[in-house]
């Protein structure tokens, strides 16, 4: 028999003389300790106190920080896209003013100080150690300059500073590539050090500015001045230069660039144009744009509110964070997966009849043209952009295989671009779905997202880069801005080592089916209109993506709607068909069919860049639906799917208004058996 | 007219017959060496030595106050006391502003610093703790002090504020090691620590790592933390054994010594009042310690004894890391010198600690 363990019972007087023990040996230990720290002291103030004497003496020497020059940023040509200009700050060493808030009521007198300023400059000051200066307003204007210079003896620990701010000479044409600085703040000095942190104004926001921040920016240097007993400077005696940040050359050409924005008109929208051979991007537009000039030196509240209450949203960059149902767009590559995954070829022929019906269920899926095409093979069904044949597609492939193929082809992933923030957009799967909705998938969502709507989105630049890649014969260049770099005006560029590229795995009989396809959209399919007066051959495919129904009522103003709901009109395409040296993705907000808006203006990027039609110079193929031939009839475009029993379905598939929105997948969902 | 005066002296006497009068005076010649130092330091016209003078102030009537509040009664609230401090360090998260960290939330007429009163509430609800527990303390025991120490020490250190997390860890660990804690179980914490540093390194914020390497190598960040050192070594050493005199240290004066109100005013000190001065200062520091570990090992009363030697035992840790730090022996931590570096919430918060230590003193006869 064990008996029960012995409970511990408190014992005060155990703990009081427990107490006194830990007590005393805790102060001989402390008074240790401070005998060490007080020897310590013995140490420097006796019997080091000679040097350190001496030292103090000497002492006259303090470091000043040298700011590098910020790295300039060019276009493929030499066109300085980034400049540096020289101007002057305010700063305030605020350990060297008496009364910081006289101080500031007073400047406000002689300098335009906005509460943004102070309070910026409040925060920094809480952020840095009080002996470095803190910049209380960018960039003064000539005369704040002359009345600062005239009282300047007032303010104790006020300095106006030249520095170099930035400038960006093409305004909003590169706000969404080359992007901007703007000042330091609090967050900035968690990355970088105490001293970078004095000695610089401004860090990388966006754009390549910001992507590139550590190889524009440069290496702070210091030079030792020395000062008299009053602490004034004497003289410099010994310098650790600064070493400029590098250079940057973009592959963005202007002139296309700004043919490309031209060629947009009135629309709102995004377009990538890609050189397909090496992923270099040639032109990236998206519009409306902003001027960062407003940002460098701290944007106004009345200007930054125009900026984000605008319904278009100036400041979102649509490449980048945008993302639209690729609509018809994805049917190359669904054929491509077709091929590859040996469930179709290239002559399989679908009979396209208006209506299509995965067996066994009433609810249908509508085809583009009423009545329907015939007889298809992928060629055609490509050039016709025939939906029956897609639905069927990618009910056969099954939605994993699909997926597996679509992922390959780069959708659903980053197209590698230089740029921070990059969308992947969605590529519809059952476990995207589960992980999103907690619901099971359907099959007629797959069939959906065989003519590319549903759950899909997709950026430009993932359009771009799955273009480019067919257009190059089956090899994934990752997309990139920057292509060279050097060190200061008397080196040579220096090529970036380019991002590896990699195989889409496609054979080359079956890329050369789904190029004739492409081909086919533009000589006799759905973007014929861009195709007949070429001087070059173009492969292409039209797309509309619908996200939410507008009936009846297309007259409404696209700028009025907030971007999700406007409908997109795309168009990806390659050029010369025969040996590709561009490959463009146009998506135009509210531009009606793909046809009609976005192919043009990719035609208009396509003759830019191939044949040197550049604004101002030889005319530009108008934008906006109107081509400058004698107008062909588009062939109806992408309508999307729609139930059968819709009480829409009966109207024409032609008149814009009757475009219909995907039902809502709830009313189409088929469970999978 | 006598009446008057005679109510007014009983008055006084009764409002002060709570304070220890050693610890009192000995605190009192801290508080003015600071203020002296200060003024010295804050150069002319400054509203340096006044604004300390308030705080001082500000903290003497906490110390007054608390120092007449029993410790069975703030033995009872400490709970709902820690739970409220606890509570305010999320806070800083939402709405806190400082220096690359968010330590401080705005009240308008002053910052608080929620970590700083941590550094009274952590020791206070250990003692608490520990005061019904069987002593000296078993694993179970321990790991429930290991649990309120380290979640708002955890907190505080991701706000980031490593050394406010640093100071109320040891103040728990102050309470436990006085509770009687076997010093084999010290042995294998402290080893436990010793091995997790280099796991710690990887959680350090980059400014952090900053400041541990140029301790290591000051000239490798010239213009910033290894020049101040380097200045604050050369003030320390010039100062010599008498100092330059109070008002003529050129390093303060000439601007090359950095933050020489705050972090690095016992530079100022040294180098105006030479090691004369610093060993006045460090061995009333002594003094003060050890007159509150004496206080402590008479209380009656395990949660009063327990407190009021965890804060003293705390107290010195200041002294060491500021002291240290100030003479290139310990890298730079933002540690103030108790009650001589100019700032409000640590003196406080400091001199509350001691009202806490002076009413057990007061109240030591009639606990049970």
């Amino acid at each position: 028999m064990r008996l029960p363990k012995r409970r511990p019972i408190k014992n005060p007087y155990a703990e009081a003389e427990q107490f006194r023990r830990r007590a005393v040996v805790g102060f001989l230990g402390i008074a240790l300790a401070l005998a060490g720290l007080g020897f310590g002291y013995f140490r420097l103030q006796v019997l080091q106190h000679d040097e350190y004497a001496t030292r103090s003496e000497a002492n006259r020497i303090k470091p000043r920080p040298l700011v590098p020059a910020r790295g300039l940023i060019y276009d493929r040509n030499g066109n300085l896209l980034a400049d540096n200009i020289s101007a002057y700050r305010l700063e305030i060493v605020p350990e060297q003013v008496n009364d910081l808030a006289t101080t500031l009521v007073e400047l406000r007198k002689l300098v335009a100080l906005s509460d943004d300023d102070i309070d910026n400059f409040n925060s920094t000051r809480k952020a840095t150690r009080g002996f470095w200066p803190v910049v209380l307003k960018l960039k003064l204007s000539e005369s704040e300059l002359a009345t600062l210079a005239v009282n300047r003896y007032r303010f104790p620990g006020v300095e106006v500073v030249p520095y170099l701010t930035r400038r960006y000479p093409y305004g909003e044409q590169f706000a969404h590539v080359v992007g901007y600085v703007g000042r330091l703040d609090a967050a900035d000095l968690k990355a970088l050090s105490d001293s970078s942190f004095a000695a610089l104004s401004h860090t990388g926001k966006s754009g390549i500015e910001r992507f590139y921040e550590a190889q524009l920016r440069g290496v702070v240097g210091y030079e030792e001045v020395e000062k008299n007993v009053e602490g004034r400077a004497r003289g410099v005696l010994r310098r650790h230069p600064a070493t400029p940040g590098a250079d940057l050359q973009l592959s963005i050409d202007v002139n296309l660039q700004r043919a490309a924005v031209a060629a947009f008109g009135e629309h709102d929208g995004a377009a990538v144009a890609v050189d397909p051979r090496t992923g270099e991007v040639l032109a990236l537009v998206s519009l409306p744009s902003f001027d960062p000039n407003l940002f460098i030196n701290g944007i106004s509240h009345a200007d930054y509110r125009a900026l984000t209450e605008n319904l278009s949203r100036p400041l979102f960059n649509r490449n980048l964070q945008g993302g639209t149902p690729p609509g018809s767009t994805v049917k190359p590559f669904v054929a491509l997966a077709g091929l590859e995954s040996g469930v179709r070829r290239p002559e399989d022929r679908i009979f396209s009849s208006g209506e299509f019906h995965i067996p066994g269920v009433r609810r249908g899926f509508r085809d583009a043209e009423a009545g329907g095409v015939g007889w298809v093979d992928m060629r055609d069904a490509i050039a016709l952009s025939v939906n029956t044949y897609f639905y069927q597609l990618a009910l056969d492939l099954g939605i994993d295989r699909f997926d597996q193929y679509l992922g390959r082809y780069g959708f659903g992933r980053r197209s590698g671009i230089d740029l921070i923030g990059e969308n992947i957009g969605i590529l519809p799967s059952p476990a995207w779905k589960r992980e999103r909705y907690k619901q099971q998938w359907y099959l007629g969502e797959t069939v959906n997202s065989g003519i590319g709507q549903g759950y899909w989105k997709v950026t430009s630049l993932q359009l771009a880069a799955a273009v480019s890649s067919i257009a190059a014969g089956g090899i994934r260049h990752p997309l990139h801005l920057a292509r060279a770099t050097r060190s200061g005006f008397n080196t040579a560029w220096r090529p970036l080592p380019l991002p590896p590229s990699e195989s889409l795995g496609a054979s080359a009989e079956h890329l050369q089916v789904i190029r004739e396809g492409m081909e086919a959209v533009v000589s006799r399919g759905t973007a014929r209109s861009i195709g007949f007066n070429a001087p070059y051959l173009i492969a292409g495919k039209t797309g509309t993506a619908q996200t939410i129904s507008r009936k009846g009522n297309i007259s409404v103003d696209p700028r009025s709607l907030p971007i999700s709901q406007r409908h997109q009109a795309l168009f990806i395409g390659y050029a010369p068909a025969n040996d590709p040296q561009i490959a463009v993705a146009v998506v135009v907000e509210h531009g009606g069919f793909g046809a009609s808006t976005a192919a043009p203006i990719a035609r208009a990027i396509m003759d830019a860049w191939l044949l040197k039609k550049l604004p101002g110079g030889a005319p530009v193929p108008e934008s906006g639906g109107k081509p400058a031939a004698p107008p062909i009839q588009d062939l109806p475009d992408d309508v999307p799917a729609t139930e059968d029993a819709s009480p829409q379905s009966d109207t024409p598939a032609q008149d814009e208004s009757a475009k219909t929105e995907p039902a809502p997948p709830d009313q189409q969902q088929v469970p999978r058996p | 007219m006598n009446e008057l005066v005679r109510w007014l002296r009983a008055l006084s006497v009764e409002a002060f017959d709570t304070l220890d009068v050693p610890l009192t005076l000995a605190l009192a010649l801290v508080m003015a060496i600071s203020l002296a130092v200060l003024s010295s330091a804050g150069g002319e016209g400054s509203h340096v030595m006044l604004s300390q003078g308030a705080r001082f102030v500000a903290g003497l009537v906490a110390m007054v106050l608390i120092s007449r509040v029993p410790p069975t009664r703030l033995r009872s609230w400490t709970p709902i006391v820690f739970a409220a401090t606890v509570l305010l360090l999320p806070l800083v998260f939402a709405v806190g502003s400082g220096r690359s960290a968010r330590l401080w939330i705005n009240l308008g007429l002053f910052y608080l610093q929620p970590g700083e009163l941590l550094k009274l509430t952590v020791p206070m609800m250990v003692a608490w703790y520990l005061h019904n527990a069987v002593l000296p303390p078993n694993w179970r025991t321990l790991a429930v002090c290991a649990l309120i120490i380290g979640f708002p020490v955890a907190l505080i250190i991701l706000q980031p504020d490593l050394g406010t997390g640093m100071l109320v860890a040891a103040s728990g660990a102050f309470t436990v090691f006085l509770a009687g804690i076997a010093w084999w179980r010290i042995g294998l914490f402290a080893g436990l620590g010793l091995g997790s540093l280099p796991v710690a390194w990887h959680f350090l914020m980059p400014y952090q790592k900053d400041r541990i390497l140029t301790f290591i190598n000051p000239e490798s960040d010239p213009l910033g933390t290894g020049w101040n050192i380097i200045q604050s070594k050369i003030a320390i050493g010039s100062g010599g054994l008498f100092g330059k005199g109070w008002g003529q240290g050129s390093q303060a004066h000439l601007d090359f010594l950095p933050e020489h109100t705050t972090d690095f005013a016992f530079s100022v000190l040294s180098e105006e009042w030479g090691w004369i001065g610093v060993l006045v200062v460090l061995s009333l520091y002594v003094f003060i310690i050890g007159r509150s570990l004496w206080i402590a090992s008479n209380a009656r009363e395990g949660y009063s004894r327990l407190l009021a030697g965890a804060l003293a035992m705390t107290f010195s840790v200041y002294v060491l890391v500021n002291g240290g730090m100030v003479a290139g022996l310990l890298p730079v931590v933002g540690v103030p010198m108790p009650l001589i570096s100019y700032g409000g919430t640590s003196a406080v918060s400091l001199l509350a600690g001691f009202g806490v230590i002076m009413s057990v003193q007061a109240h030591r006869k009639f606990m049970a």
